[in-house]
């Protein structure tokens, strides 16, 4: 009789879950390189081992990189796939040596799309085709209790249809991806003489569809002047200021002529409304959810907030962060994660305030049959937090005190003023009871702005109208956060990887800087595809095959033929772009190099005013420094550079000298510089 | 062709987001002198030209116009 082989997605989650079943008594041992826990609970033997995430990938088995279309895709272990994988070989071998000496098996990975292909592809590839008679263990909270309860009722076949709708995901992205980056890569390296990787994938081209769309708004705008009125009314000595009830007067005539109507004329309170409004708590968290709140808050990009998130769960202080829940079931035991919370100081008061009473959360629309809403497990951090993890941490705990609040109640008022046939308005609004927000803290969002003591039929001198000329404002550009809202309202990508793929846009220099501006490579490639393979840019294939992918979870849908519907749509695409490959490859080649170019431009040049500073490097000592576009023409302005890390251009100036800021990005946290080496901030007192 | 703006593709005489900027700077216009009564196309270029709301592309066609 062998023993049990138990197959967990990461080496920590090993750890925990080996501590949980032995009751903190497994001893790891180093087999083939791997660490591994052994250990007997009651009558059975434990092996416990671990993946690094994903150790087997899609590939095609040509050698040959630069060939499109490719359609036939096989699994691979990852080394093969990834050469920065290397150590997943040695893992896999090990992983092949423990099943040979098992007689049961337990995919413990994390229960989702994700988690159930790595358990699977283990079980089908590394131990010999255990992928249908393994069991399965889920859990959504790397605690104790949650962990024994998974293993005394391990589940049959549970995870089968998330583990063939991961696969053909996989499959899907990578014929998509593959073939179209090749496509573009091949056709800008046959007009170039470079090789840059530019890619498009299923989710990622669509996204980047986007911000063009938004980029083009902002860069063709052109404002249309408006004019805000406000009135300044007096009496008793007190003074108030209220805005015309017009918020935007579109001619200046109008605008005049109620300054002109109104100024020195008696003003009186025609109504004052008060009204009472109740306010919910928000939602519980899932990690869309999570990923715009500490943005919000904190200003952490989505892909961040995910990391933190998993280093949470991880450390089993916060439940599965990728879910899309937003619902929290009674089973997570409600009072006991209260009770837990509570033993840290800084929650302690709160949690003491929401145990006298009932607990019933609000509970959201989103479900996941798979996993509740993000949160705490109530375990105590055993180790020291770092920043990060400590205010996404605090964050989960809040909203999840927040969700059993009640209801707050918020004083709405407005006043109206009559100035012969004009109207004013002025509005506020105070926080009367609490309810959640004093549990959800400084993340609540709500301000008080008191109105004055104002009665019906009170007399107000009009004794100024500021008339104000404004503009139009142009649409914002999407950051990290709201480019996650639109991708999640389109029904594009999934709550895994979305972050992953705003990631990826920035990393192909698609789109740069904080505010997302797309590049001229970004423009040429959707312009591009917009011309020759529309429907990859679109939403609509992507979101029908989104839906598919649905119909293969719950067996609707047969997992090869989905494959086959999406390579022949590609196969029309592709043989578009192959057939128009130079004026393809031209169009992004000039469009690489321009970007590249406006990579080094760091701003304008305070010495000349009309020259650009750029990042140059020295043809004598290879180093780089800042030097002016108008060099040849007698400009001498430079400056030394850090010879170390990326240096990205931020089209801010410096408010004490106007010298560009860049930032400095190395292994460490990036830092804000100001180029100028002398500038005045820099110096010391 | 080539767009003598940016040096992209033209359609016409223009690329096509140029084409699209000069658009939207005729169709502002008649918007410009109904706000203000009154406004030559000559003084609505310049200040265009000099608001900071105005993108990038729609400042370019305005240089543009204003050299022709």
């Amino acid at each position: 009789m062998g023993y049990t082989l138990v197959i967990c997605e990461k080496p920590d989650a090993a750890k925990q879950v080996s501590d949980a079943l032995s009751g903190g008594t497994s001893g790891s041992i180093l087999f083939e390189g791997t660490t591994v826990y052994r250990f007997r609970r009651g009558q059975e033997e434990f092996v416990v081992c671990s993946a690094l995430g994903h150790v087997y990938g899609i590939s095609d088995p040509l050698e040959e990189r630069s060939v499109y279309p490719v359609f036939d895709v096989e699994w691979y272990s990852s080394d093969l796939v990834d050469e920065k994988s290397a150590g997943i070989a040695r893992r896999i071998v090990a992983i092949k040596r423990l099943a040979a000496g098992a007689s049961k098996f337990v995919n413990a990975c994390d229960f989702d799309v994700e988690g159930e292909t790595i358990g699977y592809n283990l079980l089908r590839y590394a131990c010999g085709g255990r992928e249908e008679t393994a069991l399965r263990a889920k859990f959504s909270t790397l605690t104790r209790e949650d962990l024994v309860r998974a293993f005394n009722t391990l589940e049959a076949q549970a995870g089968q249809g998330l583990a063939r709708a991961g696969r053909a995901r996989h499959a899907i992205d990578f014929v998509w991806g593959v073939n179209l980056s090749r496509a573009l890569s091949q056709s800008a390296l046959g007009a170039g003489h470079r090789y840059r990787t530019v890619s498009v994938g299923r989710v990622q081209g669509p996204a980047l569809g986007f911000l063009e769309r938004r980029e083009r708004e902002i860069r063709e705008f052109v404002p249309v002047p408006y004019w805000k009125v406000a009135g300044v009314f007096k009496r008793d000595g007190g003074s108030l200021t209220a805005a015309y009830s017009k918020e935007k007067v579109e001619t200046k005539a109008l605008a005049e002529k109620v300054r002109s109507d109104c100024l020195g004329k008696e003003a009186v309170a025609t109504a004052v409304r008060k009204r009472v409004v109740q306010v919910g708590p928000p939602l519980p968290f899932n990690i869309g959810d999570l990923q715009k709140e500490a943005y919000r808050a904190f200003g952490y990009i989505p892909s961040r907030t995910l990391q933190i998130a998993e280093r949470l769960y991880l450390c089993a202080l916060i439940s599965y962060p990728r879910t899309g829940s937003q619902r929290l079931p009674p089973s997570i035991n409600y009072a006991a994660i209260i009770r837990g919370i509570g033993k840290i100081p800084e929650y302690s008061a709160d949690a003491t305030e929401l145990l006298k009473g009932d607990l019933e959360p609000v509970q959201g629309p989103k479900a996941d049959a798979a996993h509740p809403a993000i949160h705490p497990t109530g375990e105590t951090p055993k180790r020291r937090l770092d920043a990060s993890e400590s205010a996404v941490f605090d964050l989960v705990v809040r909203r999840y005190l927040a969700a059993f609040g009640p209801s707050a109640r918020r004083e709405i008022a407005d006043v109206s003023l009559a100035v012969q046939a004009h109207e004013f308005k002025i509005g506020g609004g105070r926080t009367i009871f609490s309810g959640w927000m004093r549990y959800y803290g400084r993340y609540s969002g709500y301000r008080d702005v008191e109105l004055p003591p104002v009665s019906e039929g009170n007399r107000f001198l009009t004794s100024e109208v500021v008339v104000e000329e404004k503009f139009e404002q142009r649409p914002p550009r999407y950051n990290q956060s709201s480019l996650l809202e639109k991708m999640e309202r389109e029904e594009i990508g999934t709550k895994a990887t979305r972050a992953e793929i705003i990631a990826t846009l920035v990393g192909r220099g698609y789109v740069s800087g904080e505010s997302m501006e797309v590049t001229d490579l970004g423009l040429a490639v959707v312009e591009t595809m917009a011309r020759y393979a529309p429907s990859v840019i679109g939403t609509g294939l992507t979101r029908d095959i989104e839906g598919k992918l649905e119909g293969v979870e719950g067996g609707s849908v047969e997992e090869a033929a989905l494959l086959r519907e999406t390579v022949r749509t590609l196969a029309g695409q592709l043989a578009e772009l192959s057939l128009n490959e130079e004026a393809v490859g031209r169009e992004i080649d000039s469009a690489q190099m321009k970007t590249v170019a406006k990579s080094f431009v760091l701003g304008r040049c305070p010495a000349c005013k009309n020259g650009e500073l750029r990042v140059v490097r020295s043809r004598t000592t290879k180093k780089r420094f800042v030097g002016c576009s108008n060099y040849s023409s007698g400009c001498r302005a430079s400056a030394p550079l850090p010879q170390r890390g990326t240096i990205r251009a931020t089209t801010k100036a410096c408010e004490r000298c106007s010298w560009p800021i860049v930032y400095v990005i190395g292994s460490g946290r990036p830092w804000r510089l100001c180029v100028n080496p002398n500038c005045p901030g820099k110096r010391k007192p | 062709m080539k767009c003598p703006l940016c040096g992209r593709d033209a359609v016409s005489d223009l690329c096509v987001y140029h084409l699209e900027a000069r658009d939207k700077v005729r169709a502002a216009y008649p918007l410009w002198v109904k706000a203000y009564g009154r406004i030559e196309w000559k003084d609505y270029l310049d200040n265009v030209k000099r608001n900071v709301q105005t993108g990038q592309w729609a400042k370019e066609i305005v240089e543009f116009l204003q050299g022709v």
